[in-house]
Parts: structure tokens; sequence; C-alpha cells
């Protein structure tokens, strides 16, 4: 079940400070950063979700948020559709997509769940690299931002574009930590616990699975249509494998099921990525070789190491409590 | 669509299955003896080629052909004594993200030794000819890349079959904790094994290396289908590999010939349905 501790609303509470302080200070170019770590936040709270809390080590997310990508670009484009109704749509067809996936996918475990899920997502890529319909590998262009004139906000402008990616990531943090929560949040991590005695108790694993997997479709989604709001042109690159392993390097570098650390990587990673693509263009070379330090140290990410290290430094002043749970460790998973 | 048309598609899926059957089957034994995700792979067969065309360029093909798998299995040996070694007691996430960081890694290292530009490698005298079979002409290497694949498939299978390496190695995929009660060194085995499958996954990218263009993405773009074959085929085993190869070979070839707009979408479908119906492949080690 998710925590939520006090280092953790703090470090909730300072990434929105630094977000919002950032939003309002950079000029161009840092916007553009600041939107992409936003949506890739996004995302990595939906496979977070999946992969930290229910053990579900998922390949497919970089296409889930293809296909919310897609669907809203080709609501828009070809159907004519309203952008609130198309951005609707597009989360409920991921979400539907998620789920679909996750309860065929229930049964399997360890490296076959995530192959079937890396087959799945190659499937939906090779689908629309093909697909004349939506443009093959050349992609979708002219995708239209959603029209907030109403409220007198232009979302053409990068800055008003910005706080609205962070606004939505904020609510989309808060719903992931309230069904995390809830009794489906708490079975899952009883699935991911044991589920052989889930199963005992009556609970049928392959549905509180699948719920999970299509609400995380649905974030994922919602990813999908910011990002092709963001450069407004899509193309089936988004959906490729290698998306989905970045995301989840993302979640790994970050903290696995702390939901804070993914913002945390995801942070750091395109810092990271910007920052050293300025220096050199080997930054792969780089970003790999912090991945493996970081897995084989053994800690769980960068913000499950200061998490450690706060409750050490907390747990010096009081006796030590014997036979602790220790939870969320890559190696358990 | 005359008798020509399907005996020149057939050697097309048979070349291109003997291609990953050499990528496979060190993954698939590597997979079911160790339990090691290893997704690096596929960039120790992009190395294979790198060495290859560098090689040939200088000294000729065979030169090359020749030193390709034993430097890639150099290679293996450092990851093996520098990483896997300790990864070895690592649940498969964990491995699965290292090996992907390797990746990542040994991607830009080819970028800094080669360059971004594409290689190529020139063909020995001896097999850049084509052959005459009834009405149809194929390009000579093409059937020695069938032909190294069949050879490679009958020595392994004679070896993991007939012969006390063999055997040991197969109680080691059966029950390892056993195996080594039984006084067999399983962790030598492991080490053994590992370097092997490295070194044929250097002799892939060492004849693939004059049909595709050796560029640094080589090793990525290969190991999904490898990844497909192994995991149809069911860990572990020869025969999964070969049996994985030849569905993937003939399944995306005459796919892309018959149902052109259907070819990429057929292969992962057939994944998806292989896992759902049997999750551990058609034939896994352990039954």
């Amino acid at each position: 079940m998710f925590r939520l501790t006090p280092v953790r609303s703090g470090a909730l509470g300072l990434l929105a400070a630094l977000g919002l302080y950032a939003a309002f200070s950079a000029e161009y170019f840092g916007l553009e950063i600041l939107t992409e770590i936003a949506i890739l936040s996004m995302l990595v709270i939906a496979l977070d979700m999946v992969a930290g809390f229910g053990g579900m080590v998922s390949l497919c997310h970089g296409a889930l948020l293809g296909i919310g990508a897609y669907a809203y670009a080709g609501l828009t484009t070809m159907t004519g559709a309203d952008p609130f109704l198309a951005l609707l749509g597009a989360v409920v067809l991921t979400g539907i997509a998620g789920f679909l996936v996750g309860a065929v996918c229930a049964g399997s475990q360890g490296i076959y769940f995530i192959m079937v899920t890396l087959a799945f997502g190659q499937m939906a890529y090779a689908f629309f690299f093909e697909s004349a319909a939506f443009g093959g590998d050349d992609g979708i262009a002219g995708v239209p931002r959603l029209d907030l004139s109403g409220l007198g906000v232009d979302l053409g402008d990068s800055r008003s574009f910005v706080l609205f990616c962070m606004i939505l990531l904020a609510l989309v943090t808060l719903f992931a930590a309230h069904i995390l929560r809830s009794g489906l949040g708490r079975t899952l991590v009883g699935l991911k616990t044991n589920e052989q005695r889930m199963r005992a108790l009556g609970v049928r694993s392959w549905r509180a699975k699948a719920y999970t997997f299509g609400i995380s479709g649905m974030i994922a989604g919602l990813a999908g249509v910011l990002a092709a709001q963001h450069t407004m042109y899509i193309s089936p690159g988004l959906l490729n494998w290698t998306v989905s392993g970045e995301a989840l390097v993302v979640v790994i570098l970050g903290g696995l099921g702390t939901l804070v650390g993914p913002l945390v990587g995801a942070t750091a990673f395109v810092l990271i990525k910007h920052e050293v693509s300025a220096l050199t263009p080997y930054w792969h070379l780089v970003t790999g070789v912090i991945l493996i330090a970081v897995v084989m140290s053994g800690a769980n990410g960068i913000f499950g190491f200061f998490e450690a290290q706060l409750e050490r430094l907390r747990n010096r002043s009081k006796p030590a409590v014997e036979g602790k749970l220790k939870q969320g460790s890559v190696h358990d998973a | 669509m005359d008798i020509g048309f399907w005996v020149f598609q057939t050697l097309n899926a048979l070349q291109l299955s003997m291609l990953l059957f050499l990528l496979s089957v060190g993954l698939t034994v590597i997979f079911g003896l160790m339990h090691f995700v290893n997704l690096a792979h596929g960039a120790l067969y992009a190395f294979g080629a790198y060495v290859a065309a560098t090689v040939a360029g200088g000294l000729g093909y065979w030169p090359g052909f020749l030193l390709a798998p034993v430097l890639v299995a150099a290679i293996g040996l450092l990851l093996y004594a520098g990483l896997i070694r300790r990864m070895r007691k690592s649940g498969p996430m964990a491995q699965v993200l290292v090996t992907f960081g390797l990746i990542f890694a040994l991607l830009d290292l080819t970028r800094i030794i080669w360059g971004d530009l594409a290689f190529g490698m020139e063909l020995p005298a001896v097999l850049s000819g084509r052959v005459t079979i009834g009405s149809v002409e194929y390009p000579t290497y093409r059937l020695f890349i069938i032909a190294l694949g069949a050879g490679v498939f009958g020595a392994l299978a004679l070896i993991l079959g007939r012969t006390q390496i063999g055997a040991m190695i197969r109680a080691g995929v059966d029950n390892d904790a056993m195996a080594s009660c039984l006084g067999i060194n399983v962790e030598r085995l492991f080490f053994v094994v590992f370097c092997i499958g490295c070194a044929l996954a250097g002799l892939a990218g060492a004849i693939a290396a004059p049909i595709l263009s050796v560029t640094p993405d080589m090793g990525l773009q290969i190991l999904i289908p490898t990844l497909i074959v192994v995991v149809i085929g069911g860990l572990g085993s020869l025969k999964g590999a070969i049996t994985g190869s030849l569905i993937y070979g003939f399944v995306q070839t005459f796919g892309a010939v018959l149902v052109p707009n259907l070819a990429s979408v057929l292969i992962y479908a057939l994944l998806a349905v292989v896992l759902v119906m049997r999750p551990a492949g058609l034939f896994p080690a352990k039954g």
C-alpha cells in the first residue's frame, strides 16, 4: 500500500514549488524541457502503479502512450471531433486497451510478463507503422491543442501549456495515490507479496490486475494526449519499445514503488539527457553507466536512497524495530 | 506465382531463420541454464559485425570471420567477470535493467570506436557468385549462411545429446542444485556456456555483416526478433531455438510477400497467441 509519509509529502511539495518557480522564470527552451518532464512524469506514474505496486513490469507503456496520442490525433484531425471529447475518448480507449492487456497477461509471471507486454506493445507499434490510414511512418501532423479561451487561457503559449500539464500531473498524482490507498491498491500489493494467499482469501487476481492496468493505461493515454498536443505532431516512434524501456529506467532511477521517486527520476533523466547531450553526443553511455550503478548498488533509486537514509537518522534516536518489512526493492520484483 | 517463387522465398526464409538461430541458441541456453536475461546479446552481435568488417578491411574475409567470434567471446568473458556473476542471484527485473543499461553503454561505445557511418564488408571470391537451383539463381553467400546454420545446429545437437559435457549441461538446465550435488561444477559450466553463446553471437554478426549494413543500432534491431524466437521456442532448449527460428523466418518472409500490410503485426500476434496458450513456449527445457 502507498503511504504518504511526511518525507514523501515534503518531497512532493518541494517538487511542486520547484516546478512552479521554473514555470514562471524559465525562458522558451526551459519551458520545453519542463513540459517534457511533466509528460514523462505522468507516464512513469502510470508505470510505477503497475510495476512498483503490482509487480507487473510492463514494456508496453510506451505503446499505451502512443495509442492515446494516436486516438487524440486521429479523432481531432480526421473526424474533426471537439478536442475535449477527443481527449476523453483517447483516455477511455487507452484505458480499455490497458484493461485488455492486463486481463490477458494476468496469468504470466516474471520474465514472461515482460515478454508478453513487449509483444503487445510492438504489435501496436507495427500496426501504426504499417497503417496507411494513420499516416504510416510519417505520422500525423497538425494536431490541435485544447481550446481554453473560454477561461481566458491561450494554450498556444508555452507557459500556459506547461502550467496546464503541471496541473493535470498534480491531479493524476493525487488520483494514483488515492487508487493505491483504496481497496484495489491494497489488493494489488497483496497479490504482489503473496498471490496464492490472496487467492485463498477469495480475491480474483486477474480482476485486480486488469483494473489497475486499465487505470494505469488511462494515465498513460492522458500523457500521450499531452505529448501529441505538445509537439502537435506524432509518429509511430512514440510506441516503440525503447520508449517503454526508458520509462522503466526512469522509474528505477527515481525509486520503484514510491510514486514520488518516479517524479524525481523523470526530472533527473530529462535534465541529464539535455545537460549531457549538450556536452557530448554520447549521453546514452552516461545514462547506461548510471543505470547499471544504481541497480547494482541495491538502493531503491535516488528517492529510495534518501528515504532510507532519513529513516536511519530517525531510528538512531529510537530503539531499533526488529523484523521490519523492507518494501519495494528492485531485487524482489 | 510459379515454383521458382516458392523455392526462392523458402531459401530466403531459411537464411533468415539460420541467422536468428545462431543468435537465439546462445541466448536461450544462457537463459535456461543461468536463468539470466541478457538483453545485451544483440549488442554483442553488433560488436561481432564491426570486428569482422574492420578485420576484413585489412586482412580479407576469412580472418575477420574467424576473429569475430573469438573477440566477442573475450568481451563476454569481461562482462561475465565484471557484471553478470554478481547479478546471478537478482530477480529478472534487475537483470533486464542492468543489461538494458549495457545496451545503452555498448551502443555508444561502438559509436565512439567506429563512428556513425555504416560499414560494408567484401565477400571472398568463392562466395560472391550465384548458384542455379532448378529455375532459380540464388546468391552463394546466402546458401553458405544456411549451410553454416545447419552445421552449427548439427554440431550442437551432437554435443548436447551425445557427449558428457552435453549431458552435464542438460542436467544443469533441468535442476542445477541436484547437478551440483552430483559433483558437476555448475558455475564453471555456466561460464563455458556463456562464452560459447557470446562466440555464436559474434559469428552471427560476422556472417550478417556482408548482407546487412553494419550500423551501431543493428544490435537493437535484431534483439526483438531474437527474443521472440526464444520465447516462442521455449527457454533453454535447442529444439525450441531451431523451431522458433524457423517459425519466425517463414512467417516473416512469406508474410512480407503474401500479406505485406499485416506482416509485422502477424509475428507479434503469433507470439501473443503462443504465450497465452502455452506460457512457457513450445518446447521448454523443463517439462
